[in-house]
């Protein structure tokens, strides 16, 4: 993988020489309704409908819905401009023998490298899937990006201090959380390493990319691809999230907190259910007091890991058929992982 | 599809991020006000590269025009994701929609729990004043936690929406956001003595803190005995 991708950065094929090999898409009749046609007529149709578009949304549930799906885009915005460009900077810029060497050889020692390496990545789940994508690209063994994935929204600085704030004067729920997330993250990235096969991993656009032009355009080419691609997914995750939130009412969960096996895994769950940012879910799990801390640890450590908005990310990114594969996996060791944390910690 | 249409889905994506923050506040309907500076970053800078991939197209079509095919399939950037056409829909919702705040809809259907503070520190005095201004949040944790009832015969005043008691009554309610509105939690306190004004109406309400039995438990809903209810604008933070 990291000597294919060398060859495809150092190929100077002429940037302007067709359609690669067949495999470009056909050409655009002319004459045939295009895709920037519709576009613009969507958009006329829209304004000019504007107050009938308006009168969908006066129903409370409807403009709840709404209002969560917008703030969840909205909010995920910065993250995933930095996410990609961070991504695109390492494709273009980094070269592929400065992470070879910048981290062990034998994935046994790199996966947990990589997944303490995650502790310096300051944002949130969005920003991560795309610098895994690549770092992949660049040659990194999968399963040391894998858990650098898992690690970075989990254990970085901002949200062990959110941590902290959330839970002011219980610094063992700071210390569980980054214990627990590490190891998940850590386990996870072996358990690719020993059995994950390497074609659930759909190589990304960007990979098969022939590379010729400049720098500066292969930076912006592969930042512009990689933004809508991950921005597409992330409004599939914010819609499902959305949805969710505001469909699924949070008083039943009283009635299940009192059970001690089932709420870690209630729990966890909900954190699948929301897609809470992982700088905000400790503040949600502070106010989910009825259940026992260990529960709340696992609120946190799954949701930065797996969550509706993550796994259609991953999906958009890494193909379905990684994602369901990575996200049961990860969310099965992160609950064992909380469960062992919370009962020797707090 | 085309860089045409990729340029196009940027741009509205970036000016409807920079039309909420940069140039109004409905950004605090969605997120927290510390994230304004990223959002407008992140505005800009989708906007430019919309703007960059326009003069991109624009200028590639040139060479593109004489082989006979058409237009725009000069290099294989062209053709962007198909899923990125759903960026359209968060970015017309936006510009077009730009739905409200969360308000009594969520709150109602929230469970109210609050939090037992954890530190064990124990609480400052109450400031003086009379009425004495108080976040909604405030108020419920000293009602159910504070051992030293300091609430008890203080004229309280509380700032909140209107959200109905299912079963009659009515409480006045905050929804507090520590991300976005995805991870609202709702507060609320039950109002007596007053008629309950519109729903999803901000009101203030003054008022003394009734003591009740199940005070203590953290899904009790602390009473407030109104003697003067008045209705005011939103506030330019609805979760603040």
């Amino acid at each position: 993988m990291a000597e294919q991708s060398q060859s495809m950065i150092t190929s100077d094929r002429p940037a302007q020489a067709g359609p690669a090999d067949g495999a470009g898409p056909p050409p655009t009749r002319r004459g045939r309704i295009g895709s920037l046609e519709l576009l613009v007529v969507g958009l006329v149709v829209l304004m000019a409908g504007r107050q009938w578009l308006a009168g969908w949304f006066t129903a409370p549930g409807v403009q709840a819905w709404a209002t969560v799906f917008v703030a969840i885009c909205v909010q995920a915005v910065p993250f995933l401009v930095l996410g990609t460009l961070l991504s695109a900077a390492i494709t273009a810029l980094v070269p592929a023998s400065f992470l070879q060497r910048a981290l062990p050889r034998r994935p046994v020692l790199a996966v947990p490298a990589a997944g303490l390496a995650g502790a310096v990545l300051p944002g949130c789940e969005c920003a991560s899937v795309p610098v895994a994508d690549g770092l992949m690209a660049r040659g990194v063994a999968p399963a040391a990006a894998l858990a650098f994935l898992l690690s970075a929204p989990a254990i970085n600085p901002v949200v062990l201090t959110a941590t902290a704030v959330a839970f002011p004067g219980r610094p063992e729920v700071v210390l569980a959380r980054f214990a627990a997330s590490l190891v998940t993250a850590v386990v996870v990235g072996w358990l690719w390493a020993r059995f994950g096969r390497p074609e659930w991993l759909r190589p990304s656009a960007r990979r098969e990319r022939p590379d010729g032009e400049g720098r500066w355009t292969a930076f912006r080419g592969a930042f512009v691809h990689e933004f809508l691609h991950a921005s597409g997914f992330l409004v599939i995750g914010g819609i499902t999230a959305a949805t969710l939130n505001v469909v699924v009412p949070r008083q039943w969960l009283g009635r299940l907190a009192g059970l001690p096996g089932v709420s870690v895994l209630v729990l966890a769950l909900l954190a699948v259910v929301l897609a809470v940012c992982s700088e905000a879910d400790a503040f949600v799990a502070a106010s989910l007091s009825a259940f026992p801390l260990a529960a709340r640890l696992a609120f946190m450590v799954v949701g930065p890991m797996v969550d509706v908005k993550l796994v259609a990310m991953q999906a958009g990114t890494f193909g379905w058929s990684f994602a369901w594969r990575f996200s049961a996996t990860t969310l099965t060791v992160a609950v064992a992982a909380s469960a062992l944390a919370g009962w020797w910690l707090l | 599809m085309k860089r045409e249409v990729q340029a196009i889905l940027l741009v509205l994506l970036g000016s409807a991020v920079l039309r909420i923050s940069l140039f109004s506040d409905t950004y605090l309907r969605y997120v927290r006000a510390a994230l304004r500076p990223y959002l407008i970053t992140a505005g800009v800078l989708v906007v430019a590269l919309g703007v960059l991939t326009a003069v991109a197209a624009l200028r590639g079509r040139q060479p593109a025009e004489h082989d006979g095919h058409g237009h725009d399939h000069g290099h294989s950037h062209a053709h962007g994701p198909r899923i990125a056409w759903l960026l359209a829909l968060p970015a017309v919702v936006i510009l077009l929609v730009a739905p409200p705040a969360l308000g009594s809809y969520t709150a109602q259907r929230a469970g109210n729990t609050v939090a037992k503070p954890d530190g064990a520190t124990g609480f400052p005095p109450l400031p003086a004043g009379d009425p004495l201004s108080l976040p909604l949040s405030e108020f419920e944790v000293r009602a159910d936690w504070d051992p030293a009832k300091p609430l008890r015969d203080r004229r309280v005043q509380l700032l909140g929406f209107v959200t109905p008691k299912s079963g009659g009554g009515w409480y006045v309610t905050r929804l507090v956001i520590s991300c976005c509105a995805a991870d609202a939690v709702t507060y609320k306190v039950e109002i007596r003595g007053a008629q309950m004004p519109p729903a999803n109406s901000w009101v203030t309400v003054t008022g003394v803190w009734q003591p009740e039995a199940d005070a203590g438990r953290s899904d009790a809903v602390p009473v407030l005995n109104a003697s003067q209810v008045v209705p005011v604008p939103q506030p330019r933070d609805p979760y603040a």
